[in-house]
């Protein structure tokens, strides 16, 4: 436990794990209350899920034309350098976006032989999965987002060809710093090339695991409240 | 002993996990976390995310996106109901009649589509209702759908075989030219099923279809040239080396998309219902690879899959018993998860085995196709079988009984495989490589 720094006060790993976990239980004891609480918050999530899942999908969209880029490339005898590791990119970027919104699809498999067996199981065994789902997600995306800020801070550049321009990476940057510090970054940004830093891509894996953990205590919380699973899939993908 | 322990604990926490149905991916990475904090000092989630990322942003992985979108534009649109249509004048001469269809199409889907359940989908929607119009016998209708729906899988493109190239690092085009010839032998052996069936069976085969007019014939099978057009391009560039896996998925969804643009079929809805559903089903698949990274690295801390392979060759087992052996366990473990997840699960264990045993890898993948496929259509977890029950009604219980010819059928091709290795071999050794 030793990696898991205090944040106001408690170990990171309360707010993370133990936090949610109590509300779980406010939502199985209480579920008019917590539907209460919960009910304007839920159809609201529900579009951020979807959000990224067209977001994910503008990058499936990328994949084909980075791909499609790279042979118009090579039958022209032209270089397109670093398309591969774009693509690469681009392939996490749809990985990662869109693992909530699938989850709230039904589309994840799981092994369902338990799961149907009565209605007794369809409910208690459904709510452990999903607790234990969350608790692996939530660790899962601590770590996401602690590797994402150690390649910033180790400056991790790719060992491709692939270049970004500066500017971009300023953009990105303002989002992790105070207002004041952003006029000192854009008078050092060029308008020049670099080679792309790790970290960039890296923030879809963090956006995208963090969202998965949301989604699942999101669903757990309105399995428990609803006292049936609101996740509800196509009837054949 | 640390050994035992090892396997001990990881089969305890495996079990725990999938059986309480989380999901696979989750579980896969719950229980490798439970391997890394119990037998190695590395902290755990670094070294999980360091795996992971560098897995999730590979190009090789990006043939499946494509690969599930180009099955999707064509499950959409209304190209796969012409390619049927194409296709019934040519079947309705043989010995078995319109029950051909059901094999001739899943092939040609499957040469289209990556996944069993998408082809099963498919192909029964349009034969299903004709062939019962037509009084073909329930069981023959469905057994032989169940069968030949696995094709799926086994003629290129095939997802499983991705996730296979992509879990061993073997060339994706190499597995998917293997998979080729013993598809078609597959196929060939669910028709002459039938034919024998029609000529031997109980009588109660259908009437003769009507004759048809050759020019009607004619006229009907030109709509089977757009399909069999794009099938021609995305396996003959791989062949011909002009593109990768990759590349050729990318001209596949473009292909796809103009066909069905130029069909009339292509509007704003069924191409964002085909894109998103792709996202969908590769986001699914990207889990599971995510978890089965982290699960193998902890594995290989333990040394588990190198004191197993170790263990099998202490026994002498020839290759083939090896492949008897994992034969049967693999029918097992397929009767309770999915063929993607069974792969995943375990050639982080079973690679070491098959390379001491000195059994070709790309060989391997065709065989694992086929026995995991079969278990798709054994109770009491079959993904075919579940889509066939929503599709007909049917007791899950029917189906799986109609379906056991096939199974048999099945059975027979991995013996057709271990004799006659080169079925798989052969045209991987020979495509042409891209200078």
């Amino acid at each position: 436990m030793r990696d898991w720094q205090p944040f106001l006060g408690l170990p990171l790993w309360f707010w993370l794990f133990v936090i949610p976990t109590l509300f779980a239980l406010i939502c199985l004891f209480y579920p008019s209350k917590a539907k209460r609480l919960m009910h304007r918050i839920w159809p609201v999530m529900d579009r951020v899920y979807l959000a990224f899942g067209i977001l994910s999908a503008i990058f499936m969209v990328i994949i084909l034309l980075l791909i499609v880029g790279q042979m118009v490339a090579r039958w022209t005898n032209t270089v397109f350098p670093g398309g591969t590791e774009f693509a690469g990119y681009a392939m996490a970027c749809t990985s990662f976006f869109a693992l909530a919104f699938a989850l709230t699809q039904g589309s994840h498999i799981r092994v369902s032989i338990f799961l149907n067996m009565n209605g007794f199981l369809k409910f208690w065994l459904d709510a452990f999965a999903m607790l234990v789902s969350a608790w692996t997600a939530t660790y899962f995306a601590r770590y996401a987002v602690k590797t994402n800020f150690l390649s910033e801070v180790l400056n991790d550049r790719t060992q491709g060809l692939d270049q970004v321009p500066e500017w971009l990476l300023s953009l990105f940057a303002m989002t992790g710093q105070w207002p004041w510090e952003w006029g000192a970054t854009w008078s050092n940004t060029t308008s020049e090339l670099v080679y792309t830093p790790v970290w960039l891509p890296q923030i879809a894996m963090s956006i995208g695991t963090i969202l998965l953990a949301i989604a699942i205590w999101d669903h757990l919380f309105r399995l428990l409240a609803y006292r049936e699973t609101r996740i509800f899939r196509e009837a054949i993908e | 002993m640390t050994e035992l322990y090892a396997i001990i604990i990881f089969l305890f926490a495996l079990f725990l996990l999938l059986g309480s149905s989380v999901w696979v991916g989750l579980a896969l990475m719950g229980v490798a976390w439970v391997g890394m904090e119990l037998f190695t000092t590395r902290p755990a989630g670094d070294a999980m995310i360091t795996t992971i990322w560098t897995g999730a942003s590979s190009w090789t992985l990006t043939a499946l996106p494509l690969f599930i979108w180009m099955g999707e534009i064509l499950f959409r649109t209304r190209l796969s109901q012409d390619m049927f249509r194409g296709l019934s004048p040519w079947m309705r001469f043989l010995p078995g009649g319109l029950l051909h269809t059901n094999i001739a199409g899943c092939t040609i889907f499957a040469a289209v589509s990556g996944s069993s359940a998408a082809t099963l989908n498919m192909v029964g929607k349009m034969s299903i209702p004709e062939l019962r119009s037509r009084g073909y016998p329930e069981y023959m209708i469905i057994g032989t759908l169940a069968g030949a729906a696995t094709l799926g899988l086994m003629i290129p493109p095939s997802l499983t075989l991705i996730v296979y190239g992509v879990t061993i690092n073997e060339s994706i085009t190499k597995l998917f030219m293997a998979g080729v010839f013993p598809g078609l032998v597959l196929a060939g052996l669910f028709m002459a099923y039938i034919v024998v069936w029609h000529f031997f069976g109980t009588g109660d085969r259908p009437q003769k279809e009507p004759s048809m007019p050759f020019s009607k014939m004619i006229k009907e099978s030109l709509f089977l040239v757009p399909v069999m057009g794009l099938v021609c391009v995305v396996i003959g560039s791989m062949y011909l080396g002009f593109a990768t896996a990759t590349e050729a998925a990318a001209v596949g969804v473009v292909g796809a998309l103009i066909l069905s643009a130029v069909q009339g079929s292509l509007n704003w809805s069924t191409f964002s219902v085909s894109l998103m559903g792709a996202t969908k089903t590769s986001a699914m698949i990207a889990l599971i690879l995510m978890g089965a990274a982290f699960l193998s690295l902890s594995m290989g801390f333990t040394g588990l899959p190198r004191a197993m392979a170790e263990l099998i060759e202490s026994y002498n087992l020839s290759p083939v018993a090896l492949i008897a052996v994992l034969t049967v366990f693999y029918l097992i473990l397929g009767m309770f998860m999915d063929g993607l997840s069974s792969v995943v699960l375990t050639m982080a264990i079973v690679e070491p085995m098959i390379r001491t045993a000195g059994i070709d890898l790309i060989w391997f993948g065709i065989f694992l196709v086929v026995v995991i496929e079969t278990a798709q259509v054994t109770p009491p977890i079959g993904f075919n079988l579940f889509v066939l029950q929503g599709m007909t009604k049917h007791e899950i219980g029917y189906i799986a009984k109609t379906a056991i010819p096939m199974v048999g059928l099945m059975l027979l091709m991995v013996v057709i495989l271990v004799i006659f290795p080169e079925l798989a071999t052969w045209l991987p050794e020979n495509i042409r490589q891209r200078n």
